[in-house]
């Protein structure tokens, strides 16, 4: 059942930009996602580039529902629910693979890739022939689509299309990570568990904030060298570090890197449905390094599908609810195993054309910054478990979860389809984030939920 | 009374307890966090690889671990490893800031081939990690060593660590193997 209208609006407040921290640990609002969110929602579950041929397979999450993505015969995708029709054992064990049919090994039942129930044994001399093979195949989500190799998938069948679901917003954030070539996924999904409520780790993504604290001993120069700087550089604005002390009082110094400053010029964007995108603009990211990273966008056809506001764009597209695509060409999906846990997978995408030089570099950057292992990503784990197992005190958890940086200075510019706003590092896209989080929660029509996340004039 | 024993017996006993010594030792210099002193124990050419681990059926087990030029856990250089260990003595690495307590059991060392100065060398090892309260992991795997032998010990050329989990269950790697 949904979450009564008021009931969903006072876990999340656009004006005051205050949480219920109930949110991140109650057992019931976990339930009620499952079924409004994951139960609704497009959801990634993989790239085309990793099942390229006949009865290639990996298997995915919708919530908690694993779906076999495979690859058919006439180079069409299905998604098929690992469930045997029969009694509900898994009919695939592995991951991943190449499959030419899907065996259940309780009973024997046995599916062709496309789903198809093609052998039943004893169906003669037990079922007297008449159980309907055709009704019983393997259950295919209710909706499967592809926008730029990405393959989505929603249970919802009344769920718009697929690009109509993702609007501009999720279009260009997609677009900033498929442009940058003919992208391809490298082998091998970073898969890892953390005790926190997925929101947290989604809620980060947008988080401008943090990098200079959570990720000091990852921007000591001798971690992380700092980016080459080009001969002219505008005058940098230190953050004022005011009364901010170890535990053991010592002044704890803020890093000067790419991504931390007050005057760093940064774009949020906000779409129907959740999705955002956050973080700085290309011109300021450029004018502070001399880095080549941004090459591609010279590219016509990248200009052309950036269009003029996502040429400018250098934040983080959140896909709502689960997806990060990074500004390191990968992708993070947050998966929800329970109101405190979380699985993370990493998916990591290189150019299929690039020279040996561009893949090792790529590669390079996967294993460094990102996963369990990344120098950035191992100090954000347990900020999250913290943060979450806190909301479950009782007192603790009746405080409320402050998102008013920037709160009501967020002026909406509306152009070419797209909700931006421009300054400095705020919590517009976790807010906006939670504000589509609380109305998907209301159980809304789709026409309704549209409605209620479409940008407005300030945030 | 003298015991005959082969001289090559003699020799391969000899180059088991190096080998082992050598590992216990490095096992000791991680659980007493000693960071700066385990990176030297690296060749300067040396990889340090923990690929990622699929469930995959028996007729595709070949491709069960991810290989070099695919995503792995760790893809390290000395270069990157000390960039790790860098990371651990800023005094500002949070997730091990209350550190980590861990230890490292190291068994079933096996010395599989020698090719004069360099030594493939199979162990087991069990990494017991907690932190703060009430955090608890717990990695067991396989290590392939090659061990390059130098001013009368040896440097670790290449280590390749396998662990026993796919999904790995645990939230972050911030500790050596």
């Amino acid at each position: 059942m949904a979450l009564e209208l008021e009931h969903a609006n006072d876990l999340v407040s656009l004006t005051s930009g205050e949480l219920d921290r109930r949110m991140f640990s109650d057992a019931d609002i976990f339930e009620q996602e499952i079924v409004e969110i994951f139960g609704r929602a497009w959801l990634f579950l993989c790239h085309e580039s990793q099942i390229p041929k006949t009865g290639d397979f990996l298997e995915s999450v919708m919530g908690r529902d694993n779906v076999l993505v495979v690859r058919q015969k006439d180079g069409t995708i299905k998604g098929l629910l690992n469930t045997c029709s029969h009694r509900g054992n898994a009919v695939c064990r592995a991951e991943e693979g190449n499959a030419r049919s899907f065996l259940c090994t309780y009973h024997g039942w046995s599916y062709g890739i496309d789903g198809r129930l093609i052998g039943v044994p004893g169906h003669k001399a037990f079922y007297g022939s008449k159980l309907d093979k055709a009704e019983h195949g393997l259950r295919e989500i209710a909706q499967l689509a592809v926008y730029r190799g990405f393959i989505f998938g929603t249970h919802d069948s009344a769920a718009p299309p697929l690009e109509e679901y993702l609007g501009a917003t999720g279009r260009l954030g997609i677009t900033l990570l498929a442009a940058r070539g003919d992208m391809v996924v490298v082998p091998g999904i970073q898969k890892f568990i953390i005790p926190c409520n997925w929101k947290f780790a989604v809620d980060n993504l947008f988080d401008w904030y943090h990098p200079q604290v959570t990720h000091a001993s990852a921007f000591n120069p001798a971690v992380i060298p700092p980016a080459p700087k080009p001969a002219e550089q505008p005058a940098r604005v230190q953050i004022d570090m005011a009364g901010v002390h170890t535990q053991s009082g010592e002044e704890i110094g803020v890093p000067v890197t790419e991504i931390t400053g007050t005057d760093f010029d940064q774009m949020v964007l906000v779409g129907e449905y959740g999705h955002a995108i956050g973080g700085p603009r290309v011109g300021a990211t450029i004018s502070r390094t001399a880095s080549s990273e941004h090459h591609w966008r010279s590219e016509p056809d990248a200009q052309d599908a950036l269009g003029p506001i996502g040429i400018d764009v250098d934040g983080h597209p959140s896909i709502f609810p689960t997806v990060w695509i990074t500004t390191s060409a990968q992708l993070s999906l947050r998966i929800p195993r329970g109101p405190m846990q979380t699985e993370v997978w990493w998916f990591t995408f290189v150019d299929r054309n690039a020279t040996p030089e561009e893949r090792r570099r790529q590669l390079r950057r996967g294993h460094l910054l990102f996963g369990p292992a990344g120098l950035l990503e191992q100090d954000d784990g347990e900020n999250w478990a913290q943060s979450t197992m806190q909301t479950s005190g009782l007192a603790s958890g009746r405080i409320p979860q402050l998102l008013t940086m920037g709160l009501g200075q967020g002026k909406l510019v509306k152009e070419h389809g797209l909700a931006r706003i421009e300054g400095t590092t705020s919590e517009h896209g976790q807010l906006w984030t939670y504000h589509a989080w609380a109305q998907w929660m209301r159980g809304l029509s789709w026409n309704d939920l549209r409605a209620a996340t479409e940008p407005g004039d300030i945030l | 009374m003298s015991v005959d024993i082969e001289p090559e017996r003699i020799a391969a006993m000899l180059r088991q307890f190096e080998v082992e010594r050598f590992l216990y030792d490095e096992a000791a210099l991680l659980d007493a966090r000693r960071f700066e002193q385990w990176l030297e124990l690296f060749t300067d050419d040396a990889r340090y690889f923990m690929p990622i681990r699929r469930t995959r059926t028996r007729d595709d087990l070949e491709r069960e671990f991810t290989q070099p030029g695919e995503m792995a856990f760790f893809d390290d250089t000395k270069g990157t490893l000390a960039r790790r260990v860098n990371k651990l003595a800023t005094g500002r690495s949070w997730s091990e800031d209350p550190p980590s307590r861990t230890r490292h059991l190291i068994t079933n060392v096996r010395v599989v081939e020698v090719r004069g100065d360099e030594l493939d060398v199979e162990s087991n090892f069990h990494l017991y990690r907690t932190r703060l309260k009430s955090e608890e992991t717990s990695w067991i795997g396989s290590r392939r060593d090659t061990l390059r032998r130098l001013d009368g010990t040896f440097r670790i050329a290449r280590r390749t660590i396998l662990l026993e989990q796919t999904v790995l269950l645990s939230s972050n790697l911030s500790n050596f193997f």
